[in-house]
């Protein structure tokens, strides 16, 4: 038999609950009637996250040969008086209507987080591929003057205080020096308290993007800085290093690897290459941080993808909403390129498999996901949701498409 | 190339439009969907789950933000919650035991104690370590008894009753529970707790002052001191812990989320992402439609909102003359609950080699709620953290020999005001250090050498990522005026436009995961019930 319980006294007790209605009924009535100014954290997130931006290029400049620099500024319309801060080392996914379909690339930011922040700008410096679909178009249509949307900064390729070394060494291959341009301009501008040691692997010397610049820099803040430039076929005048990014050229550039934060930002055949390189290094996984790995060339060279279909295209059934569309897809290309070649809007950005923004849901049929761009969730892939940036079709599919932004 | 862009469209009206998948969100779709309708569940975000999510980095998957749910319990007992998204809506979660209570240091205090699972157990811990807790720790928890089966009560009721005859409506109810000679007397206890504190009440019990401090460190799931929080949440929850244990799903709380999805669609609802509402559409006080801010205009005469009555009634409502000042004046009078703040933490050693054995742990100086309640009220170090080692729940969550640790800790939102862009990352960057300090002190491990992966998660990001109002990751505060009771029998009097209903943890049944999800259940079937469905 359960006993009553006494608090502030049996009668006290009894009518309290009949009290509290009534209390709150007051509560209400002294309350102000007006809706709220605003919320501060929200308007913080927007500033610093925006879903999409709408840029203007305020400025072109030649870097090299093949390589311009484009400058950034809030498009005059676009009601934004600043652009989002973000973190040296991260992207701007870039989103292109070419011929009716809507393209994305992901390009680092190559200006610093104080050039955002005192300038108001944003640089992305974009290297001319021959015959590359997206660079082309780039470099036959753009202009000062001209509107871009994107992104709003994304990426986990920076340098964190807690996570890192305070020695760390960028690898660059080619067009990937351009995080390193944002990051290594942070470090001075903000006099951070470590030291980058800089390896920039390129073809020629007169591929070198930022080289006087970086010299400069190396020469004004040699306690932060060192750079080394290494050329693979060198033209006869080069005094610098020459070759490929080995393990003894590494060795040498930057002497003990002990406790150092290696940044890897090239191509893919870079980032296996170099694998294989600092394998004798023996550096934890926790020091070496790669950037994402792109949209990959040749699926058919990884194992598993299956024989023979690489010559295949597929159909895929795509909802969309309420209604289905069917499209073509080459095995060879991912879905989200199949979606973009049939003009659909669907939304994509790190291109890698590593950032889900275009994670959508394939109802039956069957993809290989490329193993170095597998960023799918656990529960995804119990529930069947992938992402079509980093999946291929060996098979007919039907998928439900996410929507764009 | 085919040269036009193919834009998703929408029907032009639905017989029921969800706002927002959170877990209320969502448990209402799944509810709706099972009972044979057919709703159109819209979220602006590209994922479902609202706060019940997971992310990549690395080798790593980290849990957004789940704890540990209540009202899961073993197959063989299943809790509330369990029941419903099993039995009733056949979702496929594989749920796995939390091993422990939880660990409690108090570094003012020199107290570090693990608390077991199970009524007795857990009171025979405290009793070892704070001798004469026994036998008022055994009335206190047969109070929160009685509490708990008179609400298992309340449920059996239709129609919900006027406060003043609630009393008399559930001692008319057939006997449910084993003693039903206690029943008037259980029921009387509730009534009489129904107005008072955490504070008020257990203060009345002579628990030693030590045992109460080992006893309250579950405040933080309601995020408001003992000093102004509801008795009868408070009550519930506890023993709901103590008694079925606390549950995880084992591939975080995504697999909850993607589960739900993945059921709304298999029974013919309509999930549509990137879709964010700006317009709950209002006509003669009858909700008519909504508008998304991808161009859709749907019609629809039930909306069941996930976001928060605040924002409902500050952004959603158009017109705006369509509020009435007595919804301004509700919302305006009840006090957001915490926002969020979390490190989360991959460790390139295994949770052994670190030393850590337990699954959740509560950090903190003292046991002061009011004192901890305040320090929330600065962006910088908080004085409590509420630590979760994943690996000690899913040994295998990460790769071998790496663990998962994800601390958290809360902030009044307004802490946050006067924060810069240009001070954002420096300040998130400074406090999580903080925290991992604060960590490594209070259990004399070292983690910070064995970081791989790092990730912090701030009031701007879980606004960024949900809308919600002030970064808040709980819904108002259950103060006792505004906690489950008051606000179930009000629900009828605080509709202030008709079609429009909530869920998730702003709604009637408070905040937290397992709360969320059953005010889905319960708001659906509401919904369902004025739609004419059985």
């Amino acid at each position: 038999m359960r006993t009553k319980v006494h608090i502030k006294g049996e009668l006290i007790d009894l009518l309290a609950p009949f009290y509290l209605l009534p209390d709150r009924k007051r509560r209400f009535e002294k309350a102000l009637p007006d809706p709220i100014e605003s919320d501060p954290v929200n308007e913080l997130a927007r500033a610093i996250h925006p879903a999409k931006l709408k840029l203007e290029i305020a400025e072109i400049r030649r870097e090299t040969d093949s390589a311009k620099t484009f400058r950034f500024v809030p498009a005059p319309d676009s009601g934004l008086t600043s652009l989002p801060f973000f973190r040296a080392g991260q992207y701007l996914s870039l989103k292109v209507d070419i011929d009716g379909s809507p393209i994305t690339r992901p390009y680092s930011i190559s200006s610093s987080p104080n050039d955002t922040l005192n300038n108001g700008f944003y640089e992305i410096t974009i290297r001319r591929k021959e015959g590359g679909f997206f660079t082309e178009h780039i470099w036959n249509s753009w202009d000062a003057g001209m509107i871009v949307e994107s992104s709003g900064p994304c990426g986990l390729f920076y340098y964190d205080s807690i996570r890192d070394s305070k020695e760390l060494v960028g690898i660059a291959g080619g067009a990937g020096i351009t995080p390193f341009r944002s990051m290594i301009k942070d470090i001075i501008e903000n006099d951070l308290d470590v030291h980058f040691t800089l390896l920039y692997g390129t073809k020629k010397a007169d591929d070198i993007i930022f080289k006087d610049e970086l010299l400069e820099l190396a020469v004004k803040a040699p306690y932060k800085l060192s750079v080394h430039f290494v050329c693979s076929e060198p033209d006869s005048g080069w005094d610098g290093l020459s070759g490929f990014l080995t393990s003894e050229c590494i060795s040498n550039c930057c002497g003990e690897m002990d406790r150092k934060t290696f940044f890897i930002c090239g191509p893919q055949v870079m980032y296996k290459f170099l694998e294989k390189e600092m394998t004798c290094f023996d550096i934890p996984a926790k020091r070496i941080r790669r950037e994402a790995f792109g949209e990959i060339p040749d699926i058919t060279q990884y194992h598993g993808f299956p024989e023979g279909a690489a010559e295949k295209v597929f159909e895929i059934t795509a909802l969309i909403g309420n209604e289905s569309k069917v499209l073509p897809a080459r095995a060879t290309e991912s879905v989200v390129v199949a979606l973009e070649r049939a003009g659909i809007a669907a939304p994509s950005q790190c291109r890698s498999g590593e950032c889900g923004f275009c994670r959508s849901i394939l109802i039956s049929g069957d993809v290989f996901v490329c193993p170095d761009n597998d960023g799918r969730r656990l529960a995804d892939k119990k529930f069947s949701f992938f992402h079509p940036c980093s999946s291929f079709p060996v098979s007919d599919l039907k998928i439900k498409v996410i929507r764009d932004i | 190339m085919s040269g036009e862009r193919t834009i998703p469209k929408l029907n032009d009206s639905y017989d029921i439009v969800v706002i927002g998948a959170g877990n209320g969100g969502l448990a209402a779709a799944l509810q709706i969907a099972v009972k044979g309708g057919k709703p159109l569940l819209l979220e602006q975000h590209n994922l479902p789950g609202g706060f019940a999510t997971s992310f990549v980095r690395g080798r790593f998957e980290f849990e957004a933000s789940l704890h540990e749910l209540a009202g899961i319990g073993p197959a063989s007992d299943k809790g509330g919650v369990r029941a419903f998204l099993e039995d009733e809506c056949k979702v496929d979660i594989d749920w796995v035991p939390v091993p422990e209570a939880y660990r409690l240091i108090l570094t003012d205090d020199n107290l570090d104690i693990t608390l077991p699972f199970g009524v007795q157990n857990y009171i025979e811990a405290i009793e070892l370590e704070v001798p004469g807790s026994r036998e008022p720790m055994n009335k206190y928890i047969e109070l929160c008894r009685d509490l708990k089966d008179t609400i298992g009560l309340l449920g059996k009721l239709n129609e919900k009753p006027d406060i003043t005859k609630l009393a008399e409506s559930l001692k008319n109810l057939p006997a449910a529970f084993g003693d039903a000679a206690s029943m008037p007397v259980k029921i009387g206890n509730f009534m009489k707790t129904l107005a008072y504190t955490v504070d008020e009440v257990t203060k009345t019990f002579n628990i030693p002052a030590k045992a109460m401090k080992i006893l309250y460190p579950y405040w933080c799931y309601l995020g408001l001191p003992t000093s102004r929080m509801s008795f009868t949440i408070w009550a519930v929850m506890l023993l709901e812990y103590l008694e079925r244990g606390a549950y995880i799903p084992r591939m975080r709380s995504h697999e909850l989320a993607s589960a739900m999805e993945a059921r709304i669609l298999e029974l013919g609802g309509q999930v549509e992402y990137n879709t964010r509402v700006e317009k709950i559409i209002v006509e003669n006080n009858q909700v008519a439609g909504v508008e998304t801010a991808s161009g859709d205009v749907i019609k629809t005469q039930h909306v069941i909102c996930n976001a928060s009555p605040t924002l409902a009634y500050n952004k959603l409502i158009s017109p705006i003359s369509a509020v009435p000042p007595a919804a301004y004046k509700n919302v305006n009078a009840r006090k957001h609950g915490g926002a969020g703040f979390v490190v989360y933490l991959g460790l390139n050693a295994p949770m052994e080699e670190i030393g850590i054995r337990d699954y959740g742990l509560f950090i903190s100086k003292n046991m002061d709620t009011d004192d901890i309640y305040f320090s929330m009220g600065k962006a910088a170090l908080n004085n409590m953290q509420a630590t979760i080692c994943l690996n000690n729940a899913i040994p295998y969550c990460s790769p071998p020999g790496t663990s998962i640790i994800s601390m958290t800790t809360l902030y009044k939102s307004e802490a946050w005001h006067t924060l810069t862009p240009g001070d954002y990352f420096k300040l998130k960057n400074k406090i999580a250090s903080d925290m991992i300090d604060q960590f490594e002190k209070a259990t004399h491990t070292r983690i910070r050498d064995h970081i791989e992966e790092i990730e912090v998660a701030t009031p701007v990001t879980f606004a960024r990522y949900t809308g919600t109002h002030g970064g808040g990751v709980y819904g108002y505060e259950p103060e006792p005026w505004d906690s489950v009771i008051p606000r179930i029998l009000s629900q009828k009097d605080e509709c202030y436009i008709k079609g429009l209903m909530f869920t998730g943890g702003y709604s009637q049944m408070c905040h937290g995961y397992s709360s969320a999800l059953m005010s889905g259940q319960a708001t659906a079937g509401a919904a369902l019930r004025k739609m004419g469905v059985k």
